[in-house]
């Protein structure tokens, strides 16, 4: 009966020290360790109703790839700056910037991971960062981005506190995804306390928005 | 038989209320989820993003003379279209492409009952 135990455990060990090492350095079993209790990575998005995007800890992660810079994202795991001025899915308590910290190794394999994580939505290498009339017009006086989003002017953070901040937007985002994102936002986030801006912005007027977004400080 | 009815309209006005309540219950969830973070949880018009920055008060919906003077058209109108629809200030959103005719509807509802008024 010992014996038996013995050999299975030693079996066991065996079997782990065999498979370990290359799964422990994949970044998709890092983030199923320690993310997925937070993040989901299988699209398509899940939320049907208010009840269901309130039920989830942390934004959805399926088209990480495509959204995010390389550079920015390793950086931001290891040192996570508050990015939306309130706490996720709250309007009365401010974000506390508790987020998880990973060490610089895992965050390069969790950033290797993440970024395969890429939408058919967003088309690359289509929206050139660059600031227009047009667009400076819309985001800060046709349209209420201003409103929930904070962004820089004149060294100063101003504006609204609802929605992620832009602040920092030309190091963090894809300039393709936010065109994407402006042009087809159910895709990526079904529910959401930002209005669909689709019929109400022009096609190019969106790709101008996405532009000057990406010149954000 | 008179027993069969009573009890069958019983369950039929309990089915009619909840449905009642249920509707009123959602109206709130959407206002808080779409319309709290400028017009406040209690439509006063406080919401988190109203600071220094914040050009045009969103509106405070508890105020009644205010209220009163709106149609239910016009309400309707300017949550699907946005400020500029009504000559109003462009940080009140569009939401037509967002939220569904019963959505608005319930929205209508529950402004309503924030301002005590009925629209002219
Ligand atoms: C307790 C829940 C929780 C856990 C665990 C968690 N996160 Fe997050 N994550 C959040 C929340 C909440 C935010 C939004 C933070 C903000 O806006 O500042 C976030 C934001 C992010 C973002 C930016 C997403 C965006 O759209 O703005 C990335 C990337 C991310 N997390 C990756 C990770 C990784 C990798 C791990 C595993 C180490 C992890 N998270 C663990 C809750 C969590
Ligand atoms: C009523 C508030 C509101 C308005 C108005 C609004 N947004 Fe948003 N925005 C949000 C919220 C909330 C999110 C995040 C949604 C989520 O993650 O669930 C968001 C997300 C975004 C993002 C993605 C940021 C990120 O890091 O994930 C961009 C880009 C953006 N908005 C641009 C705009 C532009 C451009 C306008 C004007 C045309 C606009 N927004 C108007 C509330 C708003
Ligand atoms: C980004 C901030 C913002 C959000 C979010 C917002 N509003 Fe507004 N709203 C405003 C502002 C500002 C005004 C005032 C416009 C003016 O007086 O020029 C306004 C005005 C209104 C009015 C017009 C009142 C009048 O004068 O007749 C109605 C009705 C209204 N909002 C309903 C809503 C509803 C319903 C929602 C949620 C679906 C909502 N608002 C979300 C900012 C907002």
């Amino acid at each position: 009966m010992r014996l038996l135990a013995v050999t299975v455990s030693l079996g066991a060990a065996l079997l782990v020290m065999t498979t370990a090492p290359s799964y422990a350095a994949g970044g998709d079993a890092i983030f199923k360790k320690s993310c997925a209790s937070c993040h989901y990575t299988d699209g398509p998005a899940k939320e049907k109703t208010i009840a269901d995007q309130l039920a989830k800890k942390g934004p959805e992660l399926f088209y990480a790839g495509s959204k995010f810079q390389k550079a920015w994202l390793a950086a931001w795991l290891q040192n996570p700056k508050p990015i939306r001025p309130m706490k996720y899915n709250s309007l009365t308590e401010h974000n506390k910037g508790d987020h998880p910290k990973m060490s610089a190794g895992d965050a390069a394999a969790v950033t290797d991971f993440l970024m395969g994580l890429t939408s058919p939505e967003v088309k690359a290498g289509v929206i050139k960062a660059g600031s227009s009339p047009q667009a400076k017009q819309i985001f800060g006086k046709k349209m209420p981005c201003t409103g929930c989003h904070e962004y820089l002017a004149g060294g100063e953070v101003h504006g609204g506190k609802s929605g992620p901040s832009l602040v920092g937007a030309s190091k963090r985002l894809n300039p393709d995804w936010i065109y994407a994102y402006l042009a087809n936002i159910k895709v990526f986030k079904p529910v959401r306390d930002m209005p669909d801006f689709s019929g109400v912005l022009s096609p190019k007027d969106m790709e101008n928005v996405a532009a000057y977004l990406a010149t954000f400080e | 038989m008179s027993r069969f009815v009573i009890i069958a309209a019983m369950v039929f006005g309990l089915a009619l209320s909840a449905a009642g309540s249920a509707q009123a219950a959602d109206a709130k969830q959407v206002f808080e989820f779409y319309c709290a973070q400028c017009h406040g949880v209690n439509g006063d018009g406080k919401g988190i993003n109203v600071g220094k920055d914040f050009a045009t008060d969103p509106r405070n919906f508890t105020v009644t003379a205010d209220m009163e003077k709106r149609s239910d058209d016009d309400i309707r109108g300017v949550i699907k279209d946005g400020g500029p629809s009504i000559s109003k200030s462009p940080l009140m959103p569009p939401w037509g492409a967002t939220l569904s005719a019963a959505e608005v509807d319930g929205l209508l509802a529950h402004i309503r009952q924030l301002c005590k008024c009925k629209g002219k």
